[in-house]
């Protein structure tokens, strides 16, 4: 009962800090409109498809990742920055459960660029957003947007630990565009990089929306491919929680909490 | 009863320097600190910048891991048992920092208060009660950014209290206060002492300490080098009075003649203002006023007066150079 009112409050504290830096309200509702012109500009000319799928679907997923990314990297530094780290880490309420309020708050407040993203195009560029499956749409949005939580959880737990929060959160950003097929297909990359790609859950959040919106080929396909988030997304979430027994340890061994 | 026990504690902090040739440096921030406080006891640390305060209170606000001894609040271990621990502490750092500055007060009360797992009912009655308490009321729904130093660092106090600590740990909670706000602090501490929790307080103002704690000890390079109440601490030091005179015309040959002086221990002096100001460390302070009256009877003397020693001249004995 009580994580449950640590998990609301702190999703809630969340939203608030969040939506009160400008950087902040900067990446979420005036980047996804650059992002977006950014991708027309590079699929005007190409078929209806490519530009569902890589500048409504794509800029979607990449404002997605970037605001995830940034507040979910960001808000650890910040937290240590204003001391209150230390105090989180140290309440009664587990680490765990505050930091998933945190990412719940984060990913609620990623879905306004997805949304921005998706009205730009269709009424600005005049595209028409036809959806095969809607049904399995809101699913494969659903299960996308979840399997960024744990991904946000496993990116804190290693940055709760670092110091260096910063430079990490920067060298994220970019090779999830790249490996996830956000921006463009994971065919065109080396065959080698494709195990990095399939190890992502973006991938397959990005393939069960395409599949979602195009038609569904195989069904037995696409509910391989619910499968495979789901397992990345639990594989995420078994490494998440073995890495937050750990940290807990490891901070107050290394002095890592604090800045002073 | 014993609340606080710490036993052989030692703590070290690794820094690496350099890139290629990266070399670990170990600097020990405590070398096996041991003392007990008592409940209901505000029991003081003082001691230099570096001497090993602040680990203390982070290893007993579970922040920090001993690397050997023992910290153990009521009975349990703050590091492996911290989760009985954590629910019966809190602590406040000085400054303006450890608060959410773009939520107000109030809401950062109730954010710690979920965080403390403390009921909805009792939670609304603590939060007025602390924001009446630290006076902060009427500007309780405004945000943090907008206040004075003062006001966050009474803000700090209050969301220290949240949880309503059996002990609270207190790292110069008044540093930087203007004197009407390290006075109101003062008599919060004094007030929840009463009220019977235990306080573990570090400060850098002699008067605090002297005014607030009921025993002192004196941090040094990692080690304690006095601990006891502040009348003992004064008795064990010294049985000796100072005599603090402001005198016009004094050389340094009539500094001489007083340092010859029968039962004068120590005699140092400074220049302000064109007047000597010089103090007397002796053991038969109205002895020596008479004999100076005598030997020095041609001078002008501004001023006169017999002290006992104070924390501070303690302080400086312990930690400085030996001297007063």
């Amino acid at each position: 009962m009580y994580n449950m009112y640590a998990i609301k409050s702190s999703c809630l504290l969340q939203i608030v800090q969040s939506f009160s830096r400008a950087t902040f309200k900067f990446c979420i509702l005036v980047q996804p409109i650059f992002y977006s012109l950014m991708m027309y500009m590079i699929y005007q000319g190409y078929s209806h498809e490519h530009i569902i799928s890589y500048v409504i679907i794509g800029s979607g997923l990449l404002s997605l990742w970037s605001s995830v990314c940034f507040s979910s990297a960001g808000d650890i530094q910040r937290e240590r920055d204003m001391g209150t780290l230390e105090l989180i880490m140290t309440s009664p309420v587990d680490f765990k459960v505050i930091l998933f309020g945190k990412i719940i708050g984060n990913t609620l407040l990623g879905l306004i660029p997805l949304l921005i993203s998706f009205i730009f195009i269709t009424l600005f560029f005049k595209i028409s957003f036809d959806v095969a499956h809607l049904e399995l749409l809101i699913l494969s949005l659903l299960l996308t947007v979840i399997s960024f939580i744990p991904i946000s959880l496993l990116i804190a737990c290693c940055l709760t630990l670092s110091r260096q929060v910063r430079a990490l959160m920067n060298c994220i950003e970019y090779p999830i565009y790249i490996l996830c097929g956000i921006v463009f297909p994971i065919e065109l990359l080396p065959v080698w990089t494709r195990v990095f790609s399939y190890i992502l859950a973006p991938t397959w959040g990005a393939k069960l929306i395409r599949s979602s919106v195009f038609g569904i080929d195989s069904m037995q396909m696409f509910w391989m491919n619910v499968l495979s988030i789901v397992l990345v997304s639990a594989f995420y979430t078994i490494i998440s929680l073995l890495l937050l027994k750990k940290i807990d340890k490891l901070t107050r061994i290394n002095a890592t909490l604090g800045v002073h | 009863m014993e609340v606080i026990n710490i036993e052989g504690l030692k703590r070290s902090y690794n820094t690496k320097t350099g890139v290629l040739n990266s070399k670990t440096k170990t600097t020990e921030a405590l070398k096996g600190v041991s003392f007990n406080i008592k409940k209901g006891e505000i029991f003081g640390l003082l001691g230099p910048n570096g001497a090993g305060k602040t680990t203390i209170i982070k290893i007993l606000a579970t922040l920090l891991a001993p690397t050997s001894g023992t910290a153990k609040i009521l009975g349990f271990d703050t590091y492996g048992q911290e989760k009985k621990v954590r629910p019966n502490i809190n602590f406040i750092f000085g400054g303006e920092r450890n608060l959410y500055w773009r939520l107000s007060a109030r809401d950062n009360l109730l954010y710690f208060a979920d965080l403390y797992k403390i009921d909805k009912e009792t939670r609304e009655k603590r939060i007025d009660y602390l924001l009446d308490l630290v006076g902060l009321t009427g500007r309780a729904d405004e945000k943090v950014e907008t206040y004075s130093k003062g006001m966050k660092q009474k803000l700090q106090i209050a969301r220290g209290l949240i949880n309503n600590p059996e002990i609270l740990l207190l790292d110069e909670p008044t540093i930087g206060l203007d004197p009407v706000s390290s006075r109101e602090l003062r008599n919060i501490v004094r007030t929840l002492a009463g009220k019977g929790h235990t306080i573990l307080l570090t400060t850098h103002y002699m008067y605090e300490a002297e005014e607030l704690c009921d025993r002192i000890a004196f941090i040094k390079n990692g080690e304690i080098v006095a601990l006891n109440t502040v009348s003992e601490l004064k008795k064990q030091l010294n049985q000796n009075s100072i005599i603090e005179v402001k005198v016009s015309d004094f050389s340094d040959d009539d500094i001489s003649k007083l340092k010859s002086m029968k039962g004068v221990v120590e005699v140092s002096s400074y220049l302000k203002d064109d007047i000597n100001n010089i103090k007397i460390v002796c053991e038969t302070p109205l002895e020596i006023i008479k004999l100076m009256l005598e030997k020095f009877a041609d001078k002008k003397i501004i001023n006169l007066q017999i002290r006992e020693f104070s924390l501070e001249d303690i302080y400086i004995n312990l930690i400085g150079d030996g001297h007063v």
